[in-house]
């Protein structure tokens, strides 16, 4: 397993944000992670990075915790929520502390911006850029490293119809060349085409894993069957 | 945008070390704009002083009359303000826009992180404080007429000032990792010798002269008044201290806290 996640819990306070939650995701497939607004999907993937402590149970990657990874961007590449680069700096500048904290060869901050198709606008400040260019920037940090895994929190959030359709093509290649993929999403109809499994977590706690199909079966519809999971009519 | 990269585009580079996540943070500090900002504005400001302080051609208003520039160590210390905020902004800039998420997945080593950060924020205080002090502190005691000081003040007068420079500027450090901004360092360092020493300085002069600046005033040996001065020994020691609690605090909490809640 790439990813195994057992019994883990977080509470803030008293808020219980991530309850007893486990669930393992494998390589060559992209995995879903859906769930409403505030069920847990962003605390779940912030510990599994060790950005914030369990209050109880394990996430590790391939059996070791993410703070013991060797070349932690080469393993794990993630583009986490509220994590973005200080406004006035460049956008290849940004690129490129990351890139020298991993050892990670300057000419790929170049290559991974070709990629998400920021080459031109490499030497704006990055609060020029719009929604969209902020997403593409983080998607370029984390691939960065050319990583193993790839570990993204709502990937397509301000990506426009295009942005949206390459990701997707992206990701199915990253997952197709024996990869792994985590991404998480609060709308189950961006998953249809693009995830292989699913894992849906619901205030807190894990309330269907498995393949994207089964978890679908004998429901109308994909938005059906994620408000008959997670037992909201329309979210709020 | 293409498909995927062919794999093997990179080697594996052998292990991180410190040296590498001092680079990063090195660069974290270049090519923040505010950086050179206010170096040129503390280059600016200490020439400026260090200028009006040999000339003796401006005197301020005192309460026993006119007072030399030269005489004026708040005033003469000011510039030690703006040049803090480079190793505020080095620590403080990683919270606003949520920058610290980014940094701890790529140096998920809390205590690794803190290190190379607090290195490379010394090490650019250190050189920056040269170029920043150097032409102001050379124009007040070379040129001035007085002649009171020979070569080897000099150099031990300007070589106090790097160390107060830096150590003030851990202060700032340390306080901006504890608060998650860069705001509040470099207000409270600002407000504690503008109003904090005036209001209390005649009350409490034995709390007053413990403070960061009235120490450091005393280590340069142009304490505010006699009665809020410190030995030179003591106000190194004691502005030493503030500066190895603020940022010993900050590597602890740093180590333990959340990215995310308060
Ligand atoms: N630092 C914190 N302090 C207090 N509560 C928190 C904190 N972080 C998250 N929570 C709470 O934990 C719950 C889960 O939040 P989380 O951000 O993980 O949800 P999410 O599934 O990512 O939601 P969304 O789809 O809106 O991004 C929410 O109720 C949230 O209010
Ligand atoms: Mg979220």
């Amino acid at each position: 397993m790439m990813i195994e996640v057992s019994g883990l819990s977080k509470r803030y306070g008293a808020k219980v944000a991530v309850d007893n939650v486990s669930f393992t995701v494998r390589p060559g497939r992209v995995t879903g992670f859906l769930g409403p607004n505030g069920a847990g999907k962003s605390t779940t993937l912030r510990v599994l990075l060790g950005l914030d402590h369990p209050t109880g149970g394990t996430a590790l990657i391939e059996g070791k915790r993410y703070r013991d990874l060797r070349h932690p961007l080469r393993k794990v590449g993630a583009l986490l929520e509220g994590a973005g680069p200080v406004p006035e700096r460049r956008a290849v500048d940004h690129l490129t502390w990351i890139a020298q904290s991993n050892r990670i060869p300057r000419r790929r901050v170049w290559e991974v911006l070709d990629l998400v198709g920021l080459s031109d606008a490499a030497r704006q400040p990055v609060k020029k850029y719009s929604l969209g260019m902020g997403q593409r920037l983080g998607i370029a940090a984390a691939l960065l490293g050319d990583p193993e895994i790839l570990v993204l929190d709502e990937p397509v959030n301000g990506l426009d119809p295009d942005g949206i359709r390459w990701v997707r093509n992206f990701l199915r290649g990253y997952a197709a060349s024996g990869r792994t993929v985590l991404l998480s999403s609060h709308l189950m109809a961006e998953m249809a085409g693009t995830a292989d499994e699913a894992v849906v977590i619901s205030r807190g706690r894990i309330v269907a894993h498995g393949s994207l199909d089964a978890i679908t079966a004998g429901h109308p519809s994909l938005e059906t069957a994620f408000f008959a999971l997670t037992g909201d009519r329309a979210g709020w | 945008m293409t498909a995927v990269e062919a794999d093997g585009g990179l080697r594996d580079t052998g292990e991180i070390r410190l040296t590498d996540l001092m680079h990063a943070e090195l660069t974290k500090i270049r090519t923040l704009p505010a950086t050179w900002i206010v170096l040129a504005v503390t280059l600016v400001a200490n020439t400026a002083l260090g200028f009006l302080a040999a000339t003796d051609v401006v005197r301020v208003a005192g309460q026993g009359g006119p007072v030399a520039i030269a005489q004026l160590g708040t005033l003469l210390l000011a510039p030690v303000y703006a040049f803090i905020a480079v190793p505020v902004f080095a620590a403080g800039s990683e919270y606003g826009g949520g920058q610290l998420r980014v940094s701890l997945t790529a140096v998920p080593n809390r205590h690794r992180f803190f290190l190379a950060k607090l290195l490379a924020s010394s090490g650019v205080a250190v050189l920056a404080a040269v170029p920043a002090v150097l032409p102001g502190h050379l124009v007040q005691h070379v040129a001035a007429p007085r002649g009171d000081s020979g070569v080897g003040s000099v150099i031990s007068g300007f070589l106090a000032l790097v160390m107060a420079y830096l150590l003030v500027g851990l202060v700032g450090f340390g306080f901006a990792v504890l608060a998650k901004t860069v705001v509040t360092p470099l207000a409270v360092l600002f407000i504690l010798p503008v109003l904090v020493s005036p209001m209390l300085g005649g009350i409490l002069p034995g709390v007053v002269r413990l403070l960061p600046h009235e120490a450091t005033l005393s280590f340069l040996a142009m304490p505010t008044s006699p009665a809020l001065a410190l030995g030179g020994a003591t106000g190194l020691a004691v502005v030493t201290a503030w500066a190895v609690v603020f940022v010993g605090t900050a590597w602890w909490v740093n180590a333990r806290r959340d990215t995310s809640g308060s």
